[in-house]
């Protein structure tokens, strides 16, 4: 046995751990299928933006834009801009990885997605690298599997879920809980406030590059608060 | 055809968004006070994500729709910090939600 060798349980672990992670995209899934039936683009086409980008946010400005016959340039840096973030979560997670196979490394940011990430970022500190490794592949096997399905099913069932529901409301509720869980210190709290306002300041800010802003603050927020709050007592442990 | 390539293009940069540090792992260091920044990413990304369809951000102009889903939040975000648990927030956010938009 190989010191990477599949691990069933910590497989299985990842993939039920993550449900509860991953419920609340599923209307958001049903959302851009339906936003994808409507656009007028080739639908399968389309829809194949799932498993090649497997960014939600980012489809659905993608989509919505191809329909306007956007130039392509524009809808790219749209993209980027929107998934930018997830430069940040590659670098938080690559000291975590670092001693991971070559094939994960490359096949492992493919499902990087925010509910992978918070799942890889709360594991507990003793987890050994294998568990870890099969872990997050569990994860990102029951997003894969949940994005395909609900993007699709939105696609040939249409617009099933009523606005009146309120079930995309579930996204914020889902990240405003994972804000919590993620932070430890007064310095935590600080980089929450402000890339949450900066964020909702932001909104009508070009190419979804609100977002990306509010992150970069509320980092440098963090790690100021963090410099200058030190000989204070942490606020948790 | 243009669309296929658009998408695949898309699928690029956002693949290479999240392999980027990963990949290079042990070929790129990152200046110590960055490196120590990093632990903010969460809670800074997360409440990105939240915060603007909780308070509506461009698509409702009174705040008083945003009050229902202030509460739940909030409440949603009490539950979870005593008990770690996301289904239980998630359950207490919705039906705060679904409770005070019936009542009112």
């Amino acid at each position: 046995m190989t010191k990477f060798s599949f691990d069933r349980k910590a497989f299985w672990a990842g993939f039920r751990d993550v449900i509860p992670l991953a419920v609340p995209g599923i209307p958001f899934g049903f959302v851009l299928g339906v936003v994808i039936a409507e656009s007028g683009l080739d639908q399968f086409v389309a829809w194949l933006s799932s498993p090649i980008v497997l960014a939600g946010a980012s489809q659905l400005a993608a989509i919505e834009l191809l329909a306007e016959s956007t130039s392509a340039a524009v809808v790219l840096v749209t993209v980027a801009f929107i998934n930018s973030r997830h430069l940040m979560y590659s670098a938080v997670l690559r000291p975590t990885f670092s001693g991971f196979p070559r094939w994960f490394k490359i096949v492992g940011p493919y499902v990087l997605l925010d509910q992978a990430f918070a799942l890889a970022i709360t594991q507990p500190n003793d987890t050994d690298d294998r568990t870890r490794m099969w872990h997050f592949l569990g994860s990102g096997a029951f997003l894969w599997l949940m994005w395909m399905t609900s993007t699709g099913a939105g696609v040939a069932v249409g617009d099933i879920i009523k606005p009146e529901w309120q079930l995309s409301f579930a996204v914020p509720l889902l990240f405003g809980g994972l804000m919590v869980i993620s932070i430890t210190n007064r310095a935590g709290i600080i980089a929450a406030v402000v890339g949450g306002i900066v964020a909702v300041l932001g909104t009508d800010l070009p190419q979804g590059s609100g977002v990306l802003l509010a992150i970069v603050l509320g980092v440098a927020a963090g790690g100021f608060a963090e410099t200058h709050l030190e000989a204070a007592p942490e606020a948790t442990s | 055809m243009s669309l296929l390539l658009t998408i695949l293009a898309a699928g690029a940069i956002t693949y290479a968004t999240r392999a980027s540090f990963i990949i290079a792992a042990d070929r790129v260091a990152l200046p110590a006070s960055i490196e120590r920044s990093l632990k903010y990413v969460a809670p800074a990304a997360f409440a990105a994500i939240a915060a603007p369809p909780t308070l509506g951000g461009d698509q409702f102009v009174e705040f008083s729709d945003d009050i229902p889903r202030i509460i739940a939040v909030l409440l949603a975000g009490v539950v979870i910090a005593k008990t770690r648990s996301v289904p239980l927030s998630l359950f207490t956010g919705m039906s705060a939600l679904w409770l005070i938009l019936w009542i009112s």
